[in-house]
């Protein structure tokens, strides 16, 4: 067999030159066999290949054998970054001060960071530590190099290798070359990661960094519905997970006065967002995405409801867009009362959705005497929760807690109307202001040792982190007059946490034990405190945002004293509360869980305060399958030298879990427990726990395999009692699944049926039990707060 | 044997269930996992409307001639692959299954049939924009010899049992069981698993979502029908112990490995330009090692003793967990029962 080299010529294939190559970077991989991946590589190829499809197709089978090994995964990664930097290296980039320029001469970088990285060109080089790269898992540099490289316009090569890659975006928000390069090793730890845009813009010439959005409903004219649409295509185009709120416009049957006609309600007008969402490419990279907010008083809450089934008239489906439902408290009670609850047209009462608490329960009551449509409150809810099971859909936020525990609904006027895409963020927004929140995650697991948590190296990470969020907000490029408009007054960031079942792991806690609750509550007051003392120096070299008068912190009131909560470091707090009181805080808010799929996988950590979904799973993206094991579970196999193929098929054939894996001792099955496994009471308690020390809210995902409705309501009762802001996607699992193709077919499955007298079969499991024939559901993520 | 001359409706009297006649006893129901396979089928239904092929077009354009070479292949196979299956149902299946339950599962299994046939359509008309070729894609089990020769093998077993109006005779029932072992294990459980595994094939490298996410549901689908299928034959296995014998053994050996070369024959057509990561080699011995497990579910020794070599087929036994802003998930179910309470576990 021969392969074609990069002049053309033939040349046979080569084993032991692919085993050298492997060899090259199995270096600690003790568990890695060079010639297994060389001659599996070369079993996959074509004669006439070229030695790039060699040097890919390596890569792959070396990725492939990670279900066996995970040490093949970190291979994978560094065969990977070798291909990348071998590419860079071809257009004649030696050095990253080189790749600059290169990147500035294609029209990728923008001036500004050229210039910065010109000016400190020596030092910023030999600040690049290549080293950093063995950290990296296949999955998270695959990622880094499909979608996070700059790339040349026309060949497409990337131009940058992922060392360059983050000490460019460092360099893109720092003003010294000490702060670029601290920031960049702070990055390169895989310690902290901001969110994505920020990491595919920072240092370009497009500097959209910001994640989120928050879009106030459109006025209920047509006027405005229209600029809504151009305003979210805009911030679509570059990047950003909208939220937008729908509650002010009229519903179905209402009068238009100006043509004496009737409205067809707000379905055809979603029906129009949802294609506008649709045809705007964000950056080259995925079609946007949008959330849509809707009270559930408004007359056509019905309909919009059902926007995401996939049966009925498809003009009244809205595929792409995620929908929320935003709650007042009164609702909430009349289902629990099993009271009655009215529709009412916003053209009725135009102030409801500027009201909350109180204000809004009278504003109610006086409407109802308008109302479109009585319906039971809890026909209602149950609508709700068989649109969660279907689709996963419908988020469960909750309009009362979101602006009576936030430190921006401090003035009279400064509403919360919504909620972002992924439910972590809530800012006051109007017309005039559209809410923009830029976000950035810790990776707990890189925090602590089988000792416990390295609090000085959190709070170092915690300082560092708050000084480059605070900073994307003077560099940001805002794609709206309305964003622009809010973020400069209010300077919200949303600092969030990521790898917390790695911690728990780690220290070998079981994600429900009350010690569990206790460290991820006193990890979250860490992270804030340290955070409001960032804000509060930064506010004394800056001054305070400039909207700081009109929040509740600027009358003495922090976050954990709304909620009334404990707190574990009293002396801190009122430390801290002195200096605000002195100089104000820079940023109104500070914390926000984001869902971090992205940033989690290229940091090779679980996803932000999530339990695991399975110890075996796979990930599907843009770039392709991958398989991802529990790493830690490895070990503990291997300790006990139980892993094996015959050990690795059962967990397999198990959908992931190690339940029946009797071999381990039940505290270990306990601690390896999946998301499936868990009581949710516990997911949202330990979400109520930590909740007063996040000032905006969690993507809290919930997990049943099996939902009924009976299990939702009272789930989703429990965590609006539990006084939650936010609740987000309710993750299920299909009725059936593929049937498994590489599992061996079990002997009682080939067994004839036992009886003609059971002709059930209730006998042994046929070809695909349903009851352990499941696959993970995967919710819809937006990138944007990754 | 007994034999009747109208539709029986067997009311309160037992029958075997590939007896023929027109039973309508639904209580008490003799084969409740029937019912249930219908049930859960109805929870995985999904629209061809939900499938986003928008980043394939993109993707079509960055393959190689070999890629694209494969991709038109197999296109062509998928524009009448499910017809071929739902005509089989149609013509065969649910005349002999003599169940209502069991009618109920094959109607729902007909619905799905078409739900596949609008995707392959829908794709066809996505990927192939020029008419004639479309048109060439619906001849291709006249004109493209590896295509033909797997709808030869088709037909033929179809045709086995066409004149067969009643079960009436060991034979019949014979013929019937084979041409319902031949669609669940080579035609559904040979042809479309060879055919998937080039579409993860090709999602394992990052190409062509829509038409994978597409292929995850008929997989899925797919996967139903030939579990029931399997239910079906386990449970004339129970009922008629005695068609199980020697020579059906034989007979379902020979036409496996019949369907293995069909198999490989379009797998070197397919691949016959060259395919970095998928060796016709490769294919064979997965194919070999898929024909071993239909074998094992029917009971009957492996004939090969092949292993999987496709580590991306791996991936699809494990759970998914997609970014779903990326793509749509295939995981929700749809027909969700109970009613609002306030103190259930969760």
């Amino acid at each position: 067999m021969q392969v074609r080299k990069r002049d053309g010529r033939l040349e046979p294939v080569d084993v032991n030159k692919i085993v050298r190559a492997v060899e090259r970077w199995a270096g600690d991989l003790d568990e890695v066999d060079p010639l297994r991946v060389a001659t599996k590589t070369i079993n996959g190829l074509y004669d006439g290949a070229s030695t790039a499809e060699l040097d890919r197709l390596s890569i792959q089978t070396a990725a492939e054998l990670t279900g066996e090994e995970p040490q093949y995964s970190k291979l994978a990664a560094r065969l990977l970054v070798a291909y990348v930097a071998e590419e860079v290296r071809d257009q004649g980039v030696a050095a990253f001060s080189e790749s600059i320029r290169y990147g500035h001469q294609l029209g990728l970088i923008g001036d500004t960071t050229a210039d910065f990285v010109a000016r400190h060109a020596a030092e910023l080089d030999a600040a690049v530590d290549e080293s950093n790269d063995l950290r990296f898992e296949y999955f998270g540099v695959r990622t880094v190099a499909d979608r996070y490289l700059l790339r040349h316009p026309q060949t497409r090569l990337v131009v940058e290798t992922p060392q360059y890659w983050l000490l460019r975006v460092a360099c893109g928000l720092s003003s010294t070359a000490e702060e670029a390069i601290g920031f960049y090793r702070l990055m390169s730890s895989l310690a902290y990661l901001p969110s994505s845009p920020t990491l595919f813009n920072s240092g370009t010439r497009h500097t959209q960094m910001s994640s989120c959005f928050l879009v106030d409903s459109p006025r209920d004219e047509l006027d405005s519905i229209y600029e809504r649409y151009h305003q979210v295509a805009r911030l679509s185009k570059f990047s950003g997970g909208i939220g937008i709120s729908w509650s002010r416009v009229r519903g179905r049957g209402a009068l238009i006065r100006g043509t004496n006609g009737t409205s067809n309600g707000i379905v055809p007008f979603l029906k129009t967002l949802d294609a506008g969402v649709a045809a705007v490419n964000q950056g080259g990279r995925r079609k946007g995405a949008a959330c849509v907010y809707l009270e559930p008083w408004h007359p056509d809450i019905e309909q919009f409801l059902e926007l995401r089934d996939n049966t009925g008239e498809d003009a009244r489906r809205t595929h792409n867009l995620n929908l929320a439902n935003w709650l007042p408290d009164e609702f909430m009670r009349r289902v629990e009362a099993d009271g009655e609850w009215s529709l009412i047209d916003p053209s009725d009462a135009p102030d409801l959705p500027d009201l909350w608490g109180e204000e809004f329960e009278a504003a109610y009551r006086a409407a109802e005497k308008k109302a479109v449509k009585t319906v039971k409150a809890r026909d209602l809810y149950g609508r709700m929760m068989r649109t969660l099971a279907q689709t996963g859909n419908g988020w469960m936020t909750f309009k009362d807690a979101a602006n009576r525990l936030s430190n921006q609904t401090g003035a009279p006027g400064n509403v919360i109307h919504l909620s972002n895409l992924c439910t972590e963020i809530l800012e006051v927004n109007s017309d005039e202001e559209t809410a923009v929140c830029n976000l950035g995650s810790i990776n707990l697991g890189a925090h602590v040792t089988a000792d416990g948590v390295d609090w000085a190296k959190l709070r170092a990470t915690v300082r560092t982190a708050v000084v480059f969020l605070d900073r994307v907000i003077d560099i940001n490029y805002y794609p709206s007059q309305q964003a622009e408009a809010s973020n400069p007054r209010w300077r919200p960031v949303g600092l969030g946490l990521m790898g917390l079942q790695d911690a728990f792991f780690t220290l070998r806690l079981p994600f429900d034990s009350d010690a569990a609750r206790e460290l991820s509550t006193a990890v979250q007051e860490e992270i804030f405190l340290t955070a409001l003392e960032a804000s509060v120096e930064l506010a004394a070299r800056f001054g305070p945002h400039p909207a700081y008068a009109e929040t509740r912190a600027a009358r003495g009131e922090l976050h954990p004293q709304l909620w009334g909560a404990a707190l574990g470091q009293p002396d801190r707090w009122s430390a801290v509360q002195a200096q605000i009181a002195e100089h104000g805080l820079r940023n109104s808010l500070l914390i926000a869980i984001a869902p971090t799929a992205t940033i989690a996988s290229i940091a090779g950590c679980y996803e932000c305060i999530e339990p695991q979904v399975s110890n075996l799973f796979k990930r599907e993206t843009m770039s392709g399958e991958f398989l991802q094991i529990n790493t830690y579970l490895v070990r503990e196999l291997k300790d006990r030298g139980l892993w094996t193929a015959p050990v690795r098929e059962r967990i397999k054939r198990a959908e992931g879990s190690v339940a029946d894996l009797a071999e381990l001792p039940a505290e270990v099955r306990e601690l390896f427990r999946t998301a499936w496994e868990l009581p949710q009471r516990a997911l949202i308690d330990l979400a109520a726990a930590r909740a007063p020390f996040i000032d905006q809210s969690q993507s809290l995902n919930l997990f049943l395999s099996a939902p009924t409705i009976g299990k939702l309501s009272s789930m989703y009762l429990y965590a609006w009692k539990s006084g939650l802001k936010t609740t987000y996607y309710l993750r299920s699992r299909p009725a059936t699944r593929i049937q498994q193709a590489t599992v061996a077919v079990l002997p009682a499955q080939a067994a004839p049926a036992p009886s003609v007298a059971s002709p059930s079969l209730a006998g042994p499991a046929l070809s695909m039990a349903p009851v352990v024939a499941l696959t993970l559901e995967n919710p819809e993520v937006c990138e944007a707060c990754q | 044997m007994t034999t009747v001359s109208s539709p029986t409706r067997a009311v309160g009297q037992t029958h075997a269930l590939l007896d023929p006649g027109m039973d309508l006893t639904l209580r008490p129901m003799r084969y409740p996992r029937f019912f249930d396979r219908f049930r859960d089928a109805i929870k995985n239904t999904w629209t061809v409307e939900e499938v986003d092929l928008h980043s394939d077009l993109a993707d079509l354009a960055k393959l190689s001639a070999a890629e694209r070479h494969l991709v038109s292949r197999l296109v062509a196979f998928f524009a009448t692959g499910d017809t071929i299956v739902a005509n089989n149902l149609v013509l065969n299946l649910y005349q002999h299954v003599n169940s209502p339950e069991g009618r109920l599962y094959l109607s729902r299994q007909l619905f799905e049939e078409a739900v596949h046939v609008q995707f392959y359509l829908n794709l066809l008309d996505t990927y192939v924009p020029d008419e004639d070729e479309r048109t060439a894609a619906f001849a291709a089990v006249d004109n493209i010899p590896s295509i033909a020769r797997k709808a030869e093998f088709c037909f033929r077993w179809i045709d086995s049992v066409f004149e067969l109006r009643r079960l009436s005779t060991r034979d019949d029932r014979r013929a019937f069981l084979l041409n319902l072992i031949c669609f669940a294990a080579c035609i559904e459980g040979l042809f479309f698993y060879g055919a998937f595994a080039y579409v993860y094939f090709l999602r394992s490298r990052g190409l062509l979502h829509g038409l994978a996410s597409g292929t995850n549901w008929v997989f899925r689908d797919e996967s139903m029908h030939m579990a029931f299928a399997f239910d079906v034959i386990d449970t004339v296995r129970a009922e008629e112990p005695d068609l199980f014998d020697d020579r059906m053994r034989d007979e379902v050996r020979a036409m496996l490995a019949e369907a293995v070369e069909c198999e490989v024959q379009f797998a070197e057509d397919l691949l016959e330009q060259g395919v970095s990561g998928m060796s016709p080699a490769d294919m064979r011995e997965y194919l070999q090692h898929v024909a071993d497990r239909r074998l094992a579910l029917l009971g009957i020794e492996p004939m090969y003793g092949s292993r999987n070599p496709f580590a991306f087929m791996e991936l699809q036994d494990v759970q998914e967990l997609s970014n779903f802003f990326e793509r749509r998930v295939s995981a929700y179910q749809v027909g969700v029962t109970g009613t609002v309470s306030f103190d259930d576990e969760f």
